[in-house]
């Protein structure tokens, strides 16, 4: 399970802030917002691939987070419960926009928006065309994510991105590993084949 | 959904989820098959672009008013649930049987004038102006217009619920009869009898006449 980052040490660890926060102490709840908020609205937004929902989402997530701040017994990392708290919000969301049966996740649907900002920040200075074509390969891959299936997209994301294990998928998505792994294979293959030209491009 | 357990075998090897054992077993599988070992490097080459290139964490638009925002919404449903406790503690104290029995014909009998009044009161340029004074300062009360349906909802948060086994009688109106002479509406029961008239005064307030008990 993706833990926080050691970026910000010389900062008020999260496990201080959580305890004030089950005080009631909304600034405290307020920074752990601020530390925490890029990492859950870029999954959310992963997941449901249109800004506003995801911003929406992220901010539930964190609504419910706070309500039940004071059960977190913090026998996980708090990102970790976080995690599973945004991750159920969404993925609520999502199952009753599938329900609705509006079409947004036909697999067939090309036209997803992608965010600005959503392309890897590169790590090193790069020559512009080199920057560019970063920027482009990670916009194809987004726009090949937004048509993958709900369940396929979030068995990529959750793997390819967030990093989780097999059985921690597993058990965020309540399906077994064999399924994770069907999942996995499939996303992957549909992914290969929307991208395929990208790759003949490149090479 | 199932795939089959050599399609398992190359996911798990390409999440490293083998065990070394497993790993060793189909790296020679990989050597001795070239078309899986093309399809394992064309994955592996994916795998490797979408960590490059989704990112795990994003700006967040408004990131300001992304965190203000959870707090009053936090804040407002934490109003919402104390005004559920206080209605909840107060439903079982003064508004018993014989205030309940005066107070809800009362009720209905002022939002029908009130509805009564806003279908009536041509609408002001631009934007209508409604006033409305709620003696229960636990009761809140809003309206919602719509022009296009010439239509005003008016909502009312804060009343108790009404009691399973009350007895509440309504007017039960079988038709409704205009004057636009008089600028009165008048409303009449089955047997023709009359109801309940409405009108204005000279200040244009609304007036109302009952003969006997509007009920019954």
């Amino acid at each position: 399970m993706p833990a926080h980052t050691a970026s910000d040490s010389d900062e008020v660890e999260d496990i201080e802030l959580v305890k004030r926060s089950q005080t009631g102490d909304m600034r405290a709840f307020d920074a752990l917002v601020t530390r925490y908020r890029g990492r859950v609205y870029a999954m959310t937004y992963h997941l449901v691939q249109n800004e506003t929902e995801a911003w929406d989402l992220a901010q539930e997530a964190f609504i419910k987070a706070w309500r039940a701040i004071a059960g977190f017994k913090l026998d996980a990392s708090f990102y970790t419960w976080l995690y599973r708290i945004a991750h159920n919000v969404t993925y609520d969301w999502l199952r009753k926009r599938k329900i609705q049966g509006d079409g947004e996740f036909d697999d067939e649907r090309t036209d997803h928006r992608v965010a600005a900002g959503a392309e890897t920040v590169p790590t090193a200075f790069a020559a512009p065309d080199v920057a560019m074509k970063r920027a482009e390969l990670g916009e194809r891959i987004q726009n090949a994510i937004a048509q993958l299936s709900p369940d396929h997209r979030q068995a990529v994301v959750l793997r390819e991105v967030e990093g989780l294990s097999y059985e921690e998928i597993a058990e965020v998505m309540g399906s077994s590993i064999g399924t994770v792994m069907s999942r996995l294979f499939y996303a992957r293959k549909k992914l290969q084949e929307l991208l395929k030209d990208t790759y003949e491009h490149a090479t | 959904m199932n795939t089959p357990p050599e399609d398992h075998d190359l996911i798990r090897w390409l999440d490293d989820e083998m065990t070394n054992a497993e790993r060793t077993a189909f790296e020679s599988r990989l050597d001795a098959d070239p078309k899986l070992k093309a399809e394992a490097e064309e994955m592996r080459q994916l795998s490797q672009s979408l960590r490059n290139h989704v990112p795990r964490e994003m700006p967040v638009p408004h990131a300001d008013f992304f965190n203000s925002q959870i707090q009053v919404r936090i804040s407002q449903l934490e109003m919402d649930e104390q005004r559920a406790a206080a209605r909840r503690g107060a439903s079982s104290s003064w508004l018993g049987g014989f205030w309940m029995r005066l107070l809800i014909p009362a009720a209905a009998l002022v939002m029908v004038g009130m509805g009564w009044l806003a279908l009536h009161t041509p609408p002001a340029a631009g934007s209508v102006v409604v006033s409305i004074y709620t003696p229960d300062s636990r009761v809140q009360a809003a309206t919602v217009e719509n022009v296009e349906a010439q239509a005003t909802v008016l909502l009312l948060e804060g009343l108790d619920a009404m009691p399973a086994d009350q007895n509440v009688a309504g007017l039960s109106v079988h038709h409704a009869e205009t004057d636009s002479a008089l600028a009165t509406t008048t409303l009449f029961g089955k047997d023709g009898q009359v109801l309940l008239v409405m009108g204005k005064d000279p200040h244009n307030q609304p007036l109302m006449f009952t003969h006997g008990n509007p009920r019954g």
